[in-house]
């Protein structure tokens, strides 16, 4: 009998031994610590994501009716449909010439030429990364810096000391970097508060920002290539 | 026999329902606290089964194991060796063999079972 109830604490412990164990190996529950302002601000974030896929739905449908139309209409005029859609595919990459108001931005020496303070002949690729993020926060729809486009996988980089976008060095200053938008002013008033405009200072160039009601952007001239993406089969 | 079951399944049980949890650092003296046990445990069950089963010797073998077993592995950390595979291959080669014991044990128990209802 004695026997019996020590083989039984001791299956006992063992078992709440091996419990707590399990217990503890097992991943920790991770507590929903979000308050009320946090879980809004989710809340507003999927509305808005809502309202841009229920964007992107109407876009498709209006394109799919189109083509539903243009097949019952008459069958020749398909192409033209088709055609009407590369080209506004092209344009949203950034391929064609784009026109519209905008934003203007020059970039001279702060000083004079010929004073010892100037180093470089072009502001460095972080420079224009932090400019190009402003302009893009602040709502630019497209962006040239010196007549050459940027696009999706255009990037700034440091050849030698000399700052190259696409592939091609910069030319030397003034440099304008020109931007489309809906809202030149707004721009324009963000632009001229904007911490670029200091940091180049602090490298020794001038930033003036310029309003302009008509401006024409350059298309993307190379060919763009996707090399390291595949197409996803949709089941 | 069903008793010691019961038992098993009633800590177990228990530590779940317990919202009590290791710190990370120390899981790994609770697990080898387990194969202590564990090892005891079979030790037990084989000395039942051979008839030298003793209570003090059991119930004193049991946290006496623990406690050497996460003593080890504590001394081992603190010496930068691995001491605690020491107790892990101590305890897991006796687990083996007093399970083999057991089941050697148990099977003969039941063919001689058999064997008398045959005849």
């Amino acid at each position: 009998m004695n026997r019996k109830w020590i083989f039984t604490f001791v299956a006992f412990v063992i078992g709440f031994m091996l419990a707590i164990q399990f217990k503890t190996t097992q991943e920790p529950v991770v507590r929903d610590t979000r308050d009320i302002r946090e879980l809004r601000n989710e809340v507003e974030q999927e509305r808005e994501r809502e309202q841009q896929l229920s964007s992107e739905i109407k876009k498709a449908q209006d394109l799919l009716a189109q083509y539903g139309h243009t097949l019952d209409e008459d069958h020749e005029n398909i192409d033209v449909v088709l055609d009407q859609q590369i080209a506004d595919l092209r344009t949203e990459a950034g391929l064609t010439e784009v026109r519209g108001a905008g934003v203007v931005i020059t970039i001279e020496p702060f000083y004079d030429e010929l004073s010892p303070n100037h180093m470089r002949r072009t502001p460095t690729p972080e420079r224009f990364r932090y400019l190009i993020n402003e302009l893009n926060v602040n709502g630019a729809d497209s962006i040239a810096v010196a007549d050459e486009r940027l696009i999706s996988t255009s990037a700034f980089r440091d050849v030698n000391g000399i700052t190259h976008l696409n592939y091609r060095r910069l030319p030397p200053l003034p440099l304008e970097v020109k931007v489309l938008t809906d809202d030149p002013e707004r721009l324009h008033n963000r632009m001229v508060v904007s911490e670029s405009v200091e940091y180049f200072e602090i490298d020794g160039f001038l930033l003036t920002v310029e309003q302009v009601d008509d401006l024409i952007l350059p298309g993307y001239d190379q060919t763009p290539r996707v090399r390291y993406m595949e197409e996803v089969k949709e089941g | 026999m069903w008793l010691p079951i019961i038992g098993l399944l009633l800590g177990i049980t228990l530590g779940i329902m317990t919202e009590f949890r290791v710190p990370a650092e120390y899981s790994s003296y609770l697990s080898i606290a387990v194969l202590a046990a564990l090892d005891t445990l079979f030790g037990g069950i084989r000395a039942h089964l051979q008839e030298t089963f003793d209570s003090n010797v059991f119930v004193t073998g049991f946290f006496f194991n623990i406690l050497l077993a996460a003593g080890l592995a504590f001394l081992g950390v603190h010496l930068g060796v691995d001491l605690y595979l020491a107790a892990i291959f101590a305890f897991g080669v006796r687990l083996f063999n007093n399970i083999a014991v057991i089941r050697r044990m148990l099977l003969s128990k039941w063919q001689a079972k058999r064997s008398e209802g045959q005849a």
